[in-house]
């Protein structure tokens, strides 16, 4: 009964995104700043991942995979255009 | 808050429209009342779920729009037709070039479009309706409950007057003080959500309710640019749902994203705005395209040429159109790196523009071309919007911009882009898909009248305003002196902007005369014309298609008439349609009554109206609607009486 | 209504199938919407004038108790999905309560971290920074609060009905919407406490 209400793949899951959260914590140890982003970003993209796959089940509809695969990245497009478009705009590249 | 601060007051004009708007109301009242319409009104209309019948009700307040709007532009080319004029003055000025910008393209453009877009596209693609038809519903009067709050704002509390891109900080509360900017948040989020909610709707109807055969590269070209620019709408309009939040939070609780002091940064507000507007322009440009792509293809009797790169081209203009926001405010401040980036995207996004020029003039290439109302607006576009497109380029230099930059050239170049790209297109598909929807054609020599008039008219009222910019007549600017020497050419502008309204006039007088005189369609295809939406019968049944049609070629209904490829194979079976719903208007009124609240800063019965939002939205979770199942004998006996035989 | 038996209740029908595209849809248009606030939040991230910045009001403690609340939230969420694809109506109604109550905790913890902030003199109107920092936390902390609402609905639903295509449909759409809030949170975690208190 346990097992058929604990599939080990959702509890692989559960269980990676919690060392997940504990590794980007080691962000805050003393670091240079280049490889605290670089544990702080790959460990969201993971754990992001992980709900899209393991829960989220984006990858098992056959007839509209493509169609979700297209909306999530030109959603992640727009989003990162506003985001990194806006940090160039007035941050990086402002005039000063 | 005092009533004389609640109601607009002091001016002759406000209170004639304040009159006015008392006495049709009341009009409208009795006359439902003395005709005994309200239970027709309120089964056809208010509660429908026909995509056919809510694409009517967006078009009619469309155009209703557009009147409103029209009346603001013929105002302020009165007011800057002579130096020193004293028609209105500056406040006043303010305000109707505010609402003159956010009607015609939130409330007129958006709406026509959609409009179009939900009477034609489930019939060009064979389906029986669009995929949610009770959220088309929601989407429709969350829509009119925005329109008609901004409306309101003309006589209750005072219209927003910081121009249509409420550029901060003179929109902030410290420069803006009156509620006029807290309808511009609270209108355009209302009907910005069912804007949003109409994107999603259409992606799925597109994608997923296809009749069999009718592949994604068999779609007409219309269906095309309803899906692109649904997606555009899906991840554009997000991004102004969280700018108008955070101006109303600004606003309205004291936070401090767009003020002058405390961090705050004024800029950041452009920055979004213009992420979402510029994507915008795509959105109320691509469906005209594409209605061009219809027209021009029915009346040259001939395929649409380059059928693949006008689908690729558009696909490029919609990962384009987000990557050049920053060319609306070249001047803000940032670096020089940043300008010469969006300059390049800018321009690289008039390549895939051009090809679809180029598409339409070989699709007209030894055809057989008819010149027809549609057909004319359709080839006016051509030339008009290629110099909107020309001047958009010389706009796209960052350095060359620094000259012209909120000048009237810039005026002149956005109406010779939206008014040839997207109100000819919904004049011409206006006056293409009327006999579908009713039974009979609107009158081409009257039509043809107010081509004329409009496209003559069009021109002698812009094309000044270029000559007027680069002598340095800033736009917004209420008056002049006459040492300016700006005075011959906006007179010249005010005479083509009342030749406009005249033209207007003819193609309102143009729908009475033919609801009287037309005769009647007995024929679903009037125009010999190439897709789907032809092949059932005018006006259109409720189900769509009595059979469900199977594709076997691009341009379907055409191969079916001269290629010997028939649609309908199958035999009728009962057809299963959802039934009217009362709650997407209530849910509308209720939005209308949460917006008004908030405007002014009424607590207490916004958080009562919030919740009844809630009520509705968990009532209509809790529904179990089984819709209405119509009969082969129904069918059947709808399809003689369209089709003129007596029973 | 045709149901398809070869696939899952909640994509049993063409309608069902349309609804959990449509909300992934929706889901492209959250993605654009919690970006547009991240960019806010980045742009005056350092613009905290005279309030406080973020390594000042930051506690990673009561962060680290509302990740792992949500993280298990979802997690449970997941369980509920699978014990309804399995036709199992008691394990799968025991599931969403515990996805609801956690949900809860983590909304009650992050009102009191609100009202921690406040008393610390970082309000809503301190600073463009405090600003973004309260619409992006309130934003997410709104969905967490409608999904309450919208969860409990659902549960109702299923405690009357049993699985139907529209329960089905529902718990499944809302389990998206739980595991979406999760994502957003992760990124919250990463890029807003966690950087914050670098």
């Amino acid at each position: 009964m346990m097992k058929q209400l604990f599939p080990i793949r959702h509890v692989m899951g559960y269980l990676s995104s919690l060392i997940l959260s504990a590794l980007a914590v080691t962000a805050l140890l003393d670091i240079p700043f280049a490889a605290k982003m670089a544990i702080l970003t790959v460990t969201a993209i993971i754990q992001a991942s992980l709900q899209l796959f393991v829960f989220m089940h984006i990858s098992e509809t056959a007839d509209t995979k493509k169609e979700l695969y297209l909306n999530i990245a030109y959603a992640l497009f727009v989003g990162l255009v506003t985001i990194f478009g806006s940090m160039y705009i007035f941050v990086w590249g402002w005039y000063s | 808050m005092k009533w004389d601060e609640f109601f607009v007051t002091g001016e002759p004009m406000i209170y004639g429209a304040m009159a006015s708007i008392v006495l049709a109301t009341i009009a409208i009242i009795v006359g439902l009342t003395y005709f005994k319409k309200w239970g027709y009104l309120w089964r056809e209309w208010l509660t429908t779920v026909d995509h056919k019948r809510i694409g009517v009700m967006y078009i009619l307040s469309a155009l209703i729009m557009l009147f409103r709007g029209g009346v603001d532009a013929i105002m302020m080319r009165l007011q800057t037709a002579v130096p020193e004029n004293k028609f209105l003055d500056s406040q006043h000025y303010n305000e109707i070039f505010t609402t003159h910008g956010l009607i015609m393209i939130l409330f007129m453009a958006m709406p026509f479009i959609i409009g179009i877009m939900n009477v034609v596209v489930p019939l060009q693609i064979g389906a029986r309706d669009v995929a949610f038809p009770r959220l088309n519903a929601i989407s429709f009067w969350l829509f009119f409950a925005g329109a008609m709050l901004l409306n309101l704002s003309f006589v209750i509390g005072g219209s927003p007057d910081a121009g249509w891109s409420a550029y901060f900080p003179l929109a902030s509360i410290e420069f803006s003080p009156t509620v006029g900017n807290n309808y511009y948040s609270l209108a355009l989020q209302i009907s910005g959500i069912g804007t949003l909610l109409t994107g999603i709707n259409f992606i799925v109807t597109i994608l997923k309710m296809r009749a069999p055969g009718m592949k994604l590269m068999r779609m007409p070209m219309f269906t095309w640019s309803s899906l692109i620019t649904s997606v555009i709408i899906a991840f554009a309009f997000p991004v102004l749902t969280v700018a108008l939040a955070l101006m109303m939070f600004d606003r309205l609780f004291g936070s401090q994203f767009f003020t002058m002091a405390n961090g705050g940064m004024d800029m950041l507000w452009a920055n979004l705005f213009w992420v979402w507007g510029h994507p915008e322009v795509y959105i109320v440009v691509l469906p005209a395209f594409g209605i061009f792509s219809e027209i021009i293809s029915t009346f040259s009797k001939k395929n649409l040429y380059g059928y693949t790169s006008m689908v690729v081209s558009m696909v490029v203009i919609s990962l384009l159109s987000f990557l050049v926001w920053a060319h609306h405010f070249y001047t803000m401040g940032q670096g020089a790196m940043v300008n010469g980036f969006f300059s390049i995207t800018t321009m690289a996004i008039s390549v895939p523009t051009g090809v679809k020029i180029f598409n339409w003039l070989f699709t007209m290439r030894k055809g057989k071309i008819t010149f027809t109302t549609p057909m004319l607006y359709s080839l006016a576009f051509i030339p008009i919007f290629t110099i909107g497109g020309v001047t958009g380029v010389m706009l796209a230099m960052a350095s060359a911009d620094y000259q012209y930059h909120n000048t009237m050239f810039l005026v002149a170049h956005f109406h010779y882009v939206l008014i040839p790209g997207t109100v000819f297109a919904v004049i011409a598909g206006f006056h293409y898909w009327f006999p579908k929807v009713f039974g009979f054609k609107l009158n081409e020599r009257l039509g043809k009248h107010a081509f004329w008039w409009i496209a003559v008219s069009f021109n002698v009222t812009f094309f000044p305003l270029f000559f007027l910019g680069l002598q340095g007549m800033t736009r917004r600017m209420y008056t002049y002196s006459e040492e300016t020497g700006f005075g011959p050419l906006n007179l010249l502008s005010f005479a083509g902007a009342l030749g406009l309204a005249f033209g207007f006039v003819i193609l309102v007088y143009n729908i009475y005369y033919s609801i009287r005189y037309s005769p009647r369609e007995t024929n679903g295809d009037p125009w010999d014309a190439r897709t789907l939406e032809w092949a059932t019968s005018s006006p259109i049944p409720a189900y769509n298609f009595a059979i469900t049609p199977n594709v076997k070629a691009r341009d379907a209904l055409w191969s079916a008439k001269y290629d010997n490829l028939p649609i309908f194979e199958g035999k009728i079976e009962p057809i299963h349609l959802p039934s009217n719903s009362g709650k997407p208007v209530i849910l509308g009124a209720i939005f209308f009554a949460f917006g008004f609240a908030l405007v002014f800063s009424w607590w207490i019965p916004a958080i009562i109206s919030g919740i009844g939002i809630l009520i509705i939205l968990a009532s209509m979770s809790f529904d179990r609607d089984h819709g209405i199942t119509v009969s082969v004998k129904e069918i059947m006996e709808t399809e003689k009486k369209l089709r003129g035989e007596t029973l | 209504m045709k149901i398809d038996a070869t696939k899952p209740l909640e994509y049993g029908s063409e309608e069902n199938s349309n609804k959990i595209f449509g909300f992934w849809i929706f889901l492209g248009a959250e993605i654009a919407l919690f970006s547009t606030l991240f960019t806010v939040y980045f742009v005056l991230v350092n613009r905290y004038a005279t309030g406080p910045n973020g390594s000042e009001i930051f506690e990673l403690t009561g962060v680290l108790v509302e990740t792992f609340l949500l993280l298990t939230s979802s997690f449970t969420i997941g369980l509920a999905i699978h014990s309804m694809r399995l036709g199992l109506k008691k394990p799968m109604m025991i599931f969403f309560t515990l996805t609801l109550l956690m949900g809860l905790g983590f909304l009650g913890i992050e009102i009191m971290e609100f009202f921690t902030y406040v008393h610390e003199g970082a309000s809503l109107s301190t600073s463009a920074f405090t600003s973004s920092l309260f619409i992006l936390l309130g934003t997410h902390g709104a969905h967490v609060a409608f999904g309450l609402l919208w969860g409990t609905s659902i549960l109702i639903q299923v405690k009357r009905q049993g699985f139907t295509l529209a329960t089905a449909n529902k718990s499944f759409i809302f389990s998206l919407y739980w595991h979406f809030l999760d994502v957003v949170w992760i990124f919250i975690f990463s890029f807003v406490y966690l950087k914050g208190l670098m």
